[in-house]
């Protein structure tokens, strides 16, 4: 793919971008352990364009998976959906709340794995060791499309092939510790898109696989992605994946969005100073490798603790005391010609007198231009060229990925951690 | 695969040598032979017996051969069926033992499928439903069956149906039926008696199973591969039972290896409390009494019993998981 | 594998760095260990319930009324006494015993007319405390020729009571003796097994692997068979001790060599090889002290095992012989069906067996909890 196509892509979403697959609005979970009320998520809302991906970024602990799991009524105990709605919109039917639906419902075992497939983080572990890859497929496959067993071994075999497997009748048979994690995964992705999803979540997809084998899964999902028209949920904490994979980007922090927008405002035009932060920490061009999280100072706080006003103000180098310690900022939109909320302080129109504690909703006060605050220095500076390709980035602990099979294999990328 | 067996085999062949080795030398030290007993016995019956009679009698027993030469006398012997001769019954070892090997193989496989049976749906039920009642209750009986010496559990067995059913529950036979060729009724008569050996065999080793698989199981459903099962659309049962269950059943097959002994020695010891026609209350005999070669073809036959057990879990679990199988 | 990985430079100063760092780890490391074998409360109920126990075993003849060895033919088969209140004080019923010409067999007809009335810190026979002085003091009577039997009287009319708690005596014992047999062998073996690696370690594994194709209690009993007879009843525990330890020391060296192994490959160790440790100090001041709280926990756990083993063999008459009195041989007088039918609280001493096995139990399942809170 190279980088026009990546451009086409992302201009002909723009033009219906009210037309959503999913709608999250305000959820909340929490988990009721023996210590204490962990509120993982605390009003988080996002939509998912049909047939885009969008990207969920955020340092790990901030409820990434536990949204892509709520999205399937598949948070366990002793997690519990408090609120919150998620509207799912297939095309031709009538929008369901899918949290409406029983747990345990048929109509929730339809939409998982037939309306949505996800990927796990953990190829080694997260497929059955006990059957066959073929199985597992053929598996969810007679669950959802046929009765027919040898329809559905064919379809098994089939999707192995698209996924790009080389033998795909001797993977069928093989039992998951006989492949290699990237086959795994492959497996895997497979498995999700056996039934054609509609929407396809992937929690951190490659964050265990070496870059190489990172570098062929990322295309591989990005070209099933331009052919069967999946929409991608892709949940990551490396913001060069995001560059590479997203079309738009949702920044969590503590369990809220701070900052929506397209990938392109992201990355130039970033308003957060969470997301800010986030993309200084990416190692820069022939710069010096940093620590993931050298240019955010403090750590995410323990899970236990409430954190008054807003959530990042112990960490945020713009930090405004009396203000962001005590009021919760709104979540508001920024004058721009795509979609862009943000939820700080710096930005007026999330500075709404009276909301303490409480979050939530978008904030309906017209967003006023914000220039009298100046945004933290480096925000308008690039921090990395999306799509652009072709950059090296001398990182000497990972292997070079200048090879010209992989394109954008150049994006900067933060230093992992599981 | 084929390799693997064969290498345990040899291994397992071994180690029963060795164990023949020690339970002989074992009985062999014990001070007193059953001779000393014998001749003490005809000294009372008929007054005196002379120093040439007891040295011929030494020499038929092979008293003082060295222990090597003894040995070997015993295990060539052995390999070809012949466990030598009992003193108590004067009768060759292997007329007496067959037959109550075979009923003590019964038992003990009786009572594993019956601890198997039991503790799964227990174990999964417990596991599935955490921190409710019937999980406590299912805790508290498991701890409980773990503590309960098997012989308290046969008498307690013995009492409450003799006085509450006035049932007569020893033995695996109504007098009737003991001595009469296998029939119809017969078996009847035999089902009616074994049940409480069963029970009272399997249930330490049923509330230890419960127990693991209780932990297993939980330790499964954190894996991802049931996340994923769910994410597929799985419904709650088959998520369980076909992904789960059978992934917590790895660690429950070795166990099963693991509470072999504990079954072989709860048969010996219920079975001397429920008065059984298995090993238990002949080897305990042949032990006190210093019938040797008796008592070291039951040790012999009861580890062979273990170890063959042992063998079996382990091809089991080759059987149930790929990752062994096809290594 | 035996040898510390040469390839990594490490000088002096990251030993001791590493050796304080490992220390202060280790006191919170304990502190944390207490703390959450605290919040088991069955645990802490266990180890309570144990404490009490060892204590009635220690002053048994203080707590039960008469001397275990006294004979009674006015009481033989005798139940559990009356309690009644008559005199507005507890006491118990009066007892007289006749003979039932037919089946031959006693007869006790109670008459709770009149009480006699529970006395405290009588005196009776005399004993030893603690080997240092005589007392005759006992914690609770009833006037003579009255008996108090709470838990009712052998077939020689012995107090069951009494005996059970001087039972305690060797059956709780013979957990904690015979496992303390079996952690020094297991540690030391085992230590050695995972340290050194190599022939002993392989040796090692095919001993265990041979003791463990044998089943327990046929083993258990075909060793004690070979135990003389004409030996003291100290003499005889002793050796039902290590005959029981024969045994539990194998699951003991496993857990420890486990234990070893992983310790093997963790810096310190190699660190203080380098720093020219011996073998011996690197183990006692690196390895045990790290293995220790799992020793612990592991030997905890197979006390159980123990009791059971000396209750089973004393029962099938291969253990602690009369005149000792243990559980297993107090169980013996219940071996026959018809006697315990007739006359229940023979099986008393089972109840007493079972308590003390769940007790154990708990308290090892807590401890294990505590130290290893994933394991
Ligand atoms: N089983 C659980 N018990 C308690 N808290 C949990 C549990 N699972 C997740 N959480 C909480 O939810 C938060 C979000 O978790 P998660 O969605 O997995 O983070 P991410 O995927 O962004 O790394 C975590 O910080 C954690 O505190
Ligand atoms: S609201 Fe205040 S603390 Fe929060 S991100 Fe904005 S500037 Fe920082
Ligand atoms: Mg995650």
């Amino acid at each position: 793919m190279t980088a026009l196509e990546t451009d086409v892509r992302r201009r002909d979403g723009a033009a219906n971008a009210n037309d959503n697959l999913i709608e999250v609005k305000d959820l909340h979970v929490h988990f009721h352990t023996t210590l204490g009320v962990v509120r993982a998520l605390n009003g988080v809302s996002f939509n998912i364009p049909r047939g885009r991906v969008l990207g969920i970024v955020g340092e790990s602990g901030c409820g990434k998976s536990i949204t892509g799991l709520s999205i399937m009524q598949l948070v366990a105990r002793p997690g519990k959906i408090e609120g919150g709605e998620v509207l799912f919109k297939e095309s031709g039917e009538q929008p369901v709340d899918i949290l409406k639906l029983g747990r345990h419902s048929d109509a929730m075992h339809h939409i998982r794995g037939n309306s949505i497939g996800m990927i796990f983080q953990e190829p080694m572990t997260s497929l059955n060791p006990l059957f066959t890859v073929g199985k597992q497929i053929e598996e969810a496959v007679l669950l959802h499309q046929t009765q027919n067993h040898e329809e559905a071994r064919r379809r098994a075999i089939d999707i192995l092939d698209k996924v790009g497997m080389p033998n795909p009748q001797r993977i069928a048979d093989s039992y998951p510790h006989q492949l290699s994690g990237g086959m795994r995964q492959r497996a895997m992705i497979a498995m999700a898109l056996s039934c054609t999803p509609t929407l396809l979540i992937a929690d951190e997809p490659t964050t265990a696989l070496d870059v190489t084998t990172e570098a062929q899964i990322l295309e591989l999902m990005r070209d099933l992605q331009k052919e069967i028209g999946t929409s991608i949920m892709f949940i990551t904490h490396n913001m060069g994946v995001v560059a590479q994979m997203c079309d738009e980007v949702a920044v969590m922090y503590l369990g809220k969005v701070v900052e929506r927008a397209t990938v392109d405002d992201i990355f130039y035009d970033p308003k957060h100073p969470y997301t800010i932060s986030l993309l200084r920490s990416i190692p820069r061009l022939g710069g010096e490798r940093h620590g993931r999280l050298d240019a955010i100072k403090g750590s995410v706080p323990d899970p236990y603790s409430t954190v008054t006003g807003c959530p990042f103000h112990p960490r945020c180098p713009s930090f405004m005391p009396g203000l962001c310690d005590t009021l919760v900022p709104a979540e508001t939109r920024i004058e721009s010609e795509n979609l862009h909320t943000v939820r700080c302080h710096l930005h007026p129109g999330s500075t709404i007198l009276g909301k303490f504690g409480s979050s939530g909703g978008v904030a309906t006060t017209a967003p006023e231009t914000m220039t009298g605050f100046a945004a933290p220095s480096n925000a308008s500076e690039p921090m990395v060229i999306p799509g652009s390709g072709g950059g090296t980035v001398n990182n000497s602990a990972e292997p070079n990925l200048t090879s010209g099979d992989v394109d954008d294999g150049a994006a900067p990328r933060v230093n992992r951690t599981s | 695969m084929l390799n693997y067996i064969i290498r345990r085999l040899l291994y397992m062949l071994v180690t029963l040598v060795f164990v023949a080795i020690i339970s002989f030398m074992l009985l062999d030290l014990t001070p007193g032979s059953y001779l000393d007993t014998e001749i003490a016995r005809l000294r009372q019956a008929g007054g005196n017996m002379s120093d040439g009679q007891i040295e011929a009698l030494k020499i038929r027993y092979g008293v003082n051969d060295p222990f090597p030469l003894k040995f070997g006398k015993w295990i060539v012997g052995v390999l070809q069926g012949d466990f030598g001769q009992s003193f108590e019954f004067s009768v060759p070892v292997s007329s007496l033992i067959w037959g109550r090997l075979a009923f003590s193989l019964i038992l003990a496989t009786s009572s594993i499928i019956f601890a198997w049976l039991i503790s799964i749906p227990l174990g999964v039920y417990s596991a599935t439903h955490r921190y409710t009642i019937p999980d406590y209750i299912i805790t508290v009986l498991q701890f409980v069956g773990v503590a309960i010496p098997e012989f308290l559990i046969a008498l307690v067995l013995m009492v409450v149906s003799a006085s509450v059913f006035h049932a007569d529950v020893g033995g695996l036979f109504s007098p009737a039926y003991v001595d009469a060729a296998w029939s119809g009724a017969k078996f009847v008569d035999f089902l009616k008696h074994v049940w409480i050996p069963i029970i009272v065999i399997g249930a330490s080793s049923t509330a230890w199973l419960t127990r693991v698989m209780r932990a297993n199981l939980l330790d499964v459903l954190n894996a991802q591969y049931v996340q994923t099962a769910r994410a597929k659309g799985l419904g709650e049962g088959l998520v369980i039972w076909k992904h789960a269950v059978r992934n917590a059943l790895h660690p429950l097959i070795m166990a099963a290896g693991g509470i072999l002994p504990a079954l072989i020695s709860g048969e010996v010891i219920a079975s001397i409390v429920l008065n059984l026609p298995t090993t238990g209350p002949l080897f305990i005999n042949a032990l006190i009494k210093k019938d040797t070669y008796l008592a070291v073809a039951f040790l012999l036959l009861l580890s062979v019993m273990l170890v063959v057990g042992n063998l079996l879990a382990d091809l089991a679990l080759a059987w149930v998981d790929p990752r062994i199988r096809l290594e | 594998m035996a040898t510390p990985n040469l390839a990594k430079p490490i000088g002096a100063r990251p030993v001791a760095a590493k050796a304080a760092q490992a220390d202060t780890s280790q006191i919170s490391q304990g502190r944390l260990m207490v703390r959450r074998f605290m919040q088991s409360k069955l645990s802490v109920f266990g180890g309570i319930a144990l404490v009490i126990m060892y204590l009635l075993a220690l002053f048994a003849p203080f707590f039960g009324p008469y001397d275990v060895n006294e004979i009674d033919t006015n009481y033989q088969w005798s139940g559990p006494s009356t309690l009644t209140f008559a005199g507005g004080w507890p006491g118990i019923c009066g007892v007289t015993q006749t003979l039932d010409q037919k089946n031959f067999a006693w007869v006790y007809t109670k008459d709770c007319s009149q009480s006699n009335p529970i006395q405290l810190f009588v005196h009776g026979s005399s004993y030893s405390v603690l080997g240092l002085f005589n007392s005759d003091l006992h914690l609770f009577g009833v006037g003579k020729p009255a008996k108090i039997y709470i838990w009712g009287a052998d077939s020689q009319g012995r107090d069951i009571f009494g005996r059970v708690l001087m039972g305690a005596r060797v059956s709780l014992s013979v957990g904690l003796v015979g496992v303390g047999f079996s952690t020094v062998l297991g540690s030391i073996l085992g230590t050695a097994s995972g340290y050194f690696g190599g022939i002993i370690d392989n040796l090692m594994q095919r001993v265990i692997e041979l003791i463990s194709s044998i089943p327990t209690l046929p083993l258990y009993a075909t060793i004690a068979a070979t135990l003389p007879h004409d030996i003291s009843v100290t003499q005889r525990f002793f050796l039902i001790t290590v005959v029981l330890s024969l045994v539990t020391w194998t699951g003991l060296a496993r857990q420890v060599r486990g234990k070893v192994l992983s310790y093997r490959g963790a810096d310190y160790t190699s660190a203080a090889r380098l720093a020219g440790a011996s073998h011996t100090r690197v183990i006692m001041n690196h390895m045990l002290p790290n293995a220790v709280s799992h020793i612990i926990v592991v030997a905890a756990l197979a006390v159980p095992g123990a009791i059971l083993g000396e209750t089973a063999l004393s029962f099938l008459g291969l253990g602690m012989l009369p005149p000792a009195v243990s559980w297993g041989v107090l169980l013996r007088d219940a071996q026959q069906v018809q006697v315990v039918t007739t006359y229940p609280w023979l099986m008393i001493p089972g109840a007493a067996v079972i308590a003390a096995v769940l007790c154990f139990n708990l308290l090892g399942d807590g401890l294990r909890d505590a130290v290893d809170p994933y394991g």
